[in-house]
């Protein structure tokens, strides 16, 4: 597990948090994704899954030496690392959860990942560059598999709603509250751009959009019960 | 699933300017976007410089021995 040093300031605490569970949740992501290669619904998809596993589990173990820059040293624990969001802890039931997913959980830590584009963590500010770079695909496949749905209506359709609203529940809240004041101080430093209500404003406004263009509709609330988050596990 | 009425994309590639685009395979995807990211996850073998996809549909047969 991380050790965090005995003294850091609230703003680097905050980075060390979000930095060690964006790679264990990318790496969680990865083995999902990996896991449908062989089981998707034809094979272009399943040769699609195993490309994004193999871009998410790339991000998980070139993420953790980041956390090397402000002062953690962790060790190399496998795929099975961390505290990943619950959702994506165990194998994804169905098709519909696979895509929701890729639209939401994918959606919310690289809507993160893009504030850290520019983030005065030098080290950090190049792997956001070069995941976002990868990640634009995902966003491809993610969009065009929730039109797909959208298309055939239905049971998929009332599916997949259900999936984005359950991987809502737990990943809007991966950000954290947005009075955190460790966050506000890493914003004020240039670690990140933007907070947590800002990257669910974001995630949520293109979800919304994506499926209005469809006319179907999903609901995606803004957490407002905070009293028992964990700031180190996110959840 | 059934895919017979699906789009076929004939799938070309090239590793150099100088060299024609080569056929190098098919992927079947109704959708477009999802027809360009299988293509090239699945024809990734060769470090290529320019990949096209063309439905089979508008393929037109100007000599059929």
């Amino acid at each position: 597990m991380s050790a965090t040093p005995p003294a850091v300031d609230a703003g680097t605490a905050t980075m060390i948090s979000l930095i060690g569970s964006l790679a264990d949740n990318k790496g969680a992501l990865g083995r999902r994704y990996g896991e449908w290669a062989v089981s998707a619904p034809t094979i272009e998809s399943a040769v699609a899954a195993a490309a994004m596993a193999q871009d998410e589990l790339g991000h998980a173990r070139s993420t953790y030496p980041v956390l090397a820059k402000l002062g953690v040293e962790r060790e190399d624990e496998g795929l099975d690392a961390g505290a990943p969001m619950p959702v994506i802890a165990r194998e994804l039931p169905d098709w519909a959860s696979f895509i929701a997913a890729n639209l939401v959980v994918d959606g919310i830590l690289t809507t993160f990942v893009a504030t850290a584009r520019d983030s005065s963590i030098e080290p950090l500010a190049q792997r956001a560059r070069k995941i976002l770079q990868e990640e634009g695909a995902h966003r491809v496949h993610a969009e065009a598999w929730l039109r797909r749905i959208c298309r055939t209506g239905g049971g998929d359709l009332e599916l997949l709603r259900q999936r984005i609203e359950e991987m809502w529940s737990q990943a809007a809240r991966w950000p954290g509250p947005d009075d955190d004041p460790g966050y506000r101080e890493a914003i004020e430093r240039g670690m990140v751009s933007e907070g947590p209500a800002a990257i669910r404003d974001r995630v949520r406004r293109w979800l919304v959009a994506s499926l209005e263009t469809h006319d179907a509709a999903v609901t995606l609330e803004e957490p407002a019960e905070w009293s028992a988050w964990d700031p180190e596990r996110r959840q | 699933m059934s895919r017979e009425h699906e789009t076929v994309w004939e799938v070309f590639a090239r590793k150099a300017y100088e060299e024609p685009l080569h056929h190098v395979g098919t992927v079947t995807e109704d959708d477009e976007d999802l027809a360009l990211l299988s293509a090239r996850a699945i024809y990734d073998e060769q470090p290529w410089i320019h990949m096209i996809i063309v439905p089979r549909q508008a393929i037109r047969e100007a000599i059929r021995a």
